[in-house]
């Protein structure tokens, strides 16, 4: 979705460096902003405050819900062991090596497609 | 029903607030397979997880069953409840097919499937409140009531670890809880405020004040540290 997201809005968006920010605005505060919250460290503080000053308290208030709903998504589709969807599997095929997802336990449940297929939808790629 | 952030922060109550009170309260009542006090008792235990030393040490570990011993329950719950608990909250990312079918034999697939829901759902609503560096809600009342034990109609083997519905509306995370409906609706509430928005999901372009390529690029740097596949 971020590659797809940024393709749409015709901006430069690199996947491979995601930890960075993968050049999205202001990707490498978010990036710490998230990293923080996961650690549950003492540089959450700092890293919130940074952001709150770049994105707004709006902003702030939606990264902290993505980061809050990706914590709980994450844990129930590995509890729960689903397989990606057709178009998913797809669509990620090209990256996931790359990015090293295929040694992930939760990738045992899904049967990979090699060939990348991309979709034309937000939809398609949910199939 | 008031925000539970009102008193703390008025800025959070007009998108986040109401829904999250509604459903807080929900997560505490009588479930499909769990009573209101065996779900408060979940909770208490996924809260506690976080403080759980063999949690932390197996977190550390290549392999998480290297290190054996106990967790640091808090609860009566059964032992496979609790293991359950403490590795959905704590180590997702290394949940295994065969773990999750010794837990099921013992408890019970329905059983599963509504913990998993109500410890992600509260999940969702705990780390939100960690985010932003304001207190961690009060956990609700335990409703009343009997659990029906009711499964659904038209739910099957779709090839994930646990039956869900048979039909493919949406992605499989949309369907994956759907063996307890009433659950499920809670969790899809709350994912929908904080995430998809409805059919702006579709869109590619949002209309919000973060970018998509914003929102998607905290979803993949969370979904990467979690070791999440999907």
């Amino acid at each position: 979705m971020l590659r797809a997201s940024g393709e749409a809005l015709e901006s430069e968006v690199d996947i491979h460096t995601i930890a960075h920010g993968a050049y999205v605005e202001f990707g490498e505060e978010l990036v710490s902003f998230a990293t923080h919250v996961l650690e549950r460290n003492p540089g959450l503080a700092e890293s919130r405050n940074i952001l709150q000053e770049l994105v707004g308290d709006a902003g702030l208030v939606e990264a902290a819900a993505t980061v809050a709903a990706f914590q709980g998504l994450n844990r129930i589709a590995d509890a729960t062991g689903i397989q990606l969807d057709d178009g998913l599997n797809s669509e990620s095929a090209d990256f996931r090596s790359l990015l090293g997802l295929e040694k992930f336990s939760g990738a045992d449940s899904t049967k990979k497609t090699e060939t990348t297929a991309r979709s034309e939808s937000v939809m398609g790629i949910f199939r | 029903m008031h925000s539970i952030y009102e008193i703390v922060s008025p800025g959070i109550d007009s998108r986040f607030g109401i829904a999250h009170a509604e459903v807080w309260q929900q997560l505490g009542a009588c479930g499909t397979w769990w009573t209101g006090n065996e779900r408060i008792e979940v909770m208490k235990e996924a809260r506690a997880a976080h403080s759980c030393e063999l949690c932390a040490q197996r977190k550390q570990d290549l392999t998480p069953t290297a290190a054996s011993g106990s967790h640091s329950a808090v609860s009566d719950l059964p032992e496979e409840a609790v293991d359950l608990i403490h590795r959905v909250v704590t180590d997702p990312g290394r949940l295994t097919r065969n773990w999750a079918e010794e837990i099921m034999n013992s408890i019970g697939e329905e059983h599963y499937v509504e913990l998993v829901t109500v410890i992600c759902t509260q999940n969702v609503i705990e780390e939100f409140t960690v985010a932003l560096g304001v207190p961690l809600p009060n956990f609700p009342d335990a409703g009343e009531g009997t659990p029906r034990r009711t499964r659904p109609d038209g739910v099957g083997d779709v090839g994930a670890w646990v039956s869900q519905s048979i039909d493919k509306p949406l992605a499989n995370v949309s369907r994956c809880v759907s063996l307890v409906p009433d659950s499920a609706q809670h969790w899809r509430r709350i994912v929908d405020e904080h995430y998809s928005h409805g059919r702006e999901f579709g869109d590619l372009v949002w209309e919000r004040p973060l970018s998509r390529p914003q929102v998607e690029l905290i979803a993949s740097v969370v979904s990467s540290l979690n070791e999440c596949f999907y």
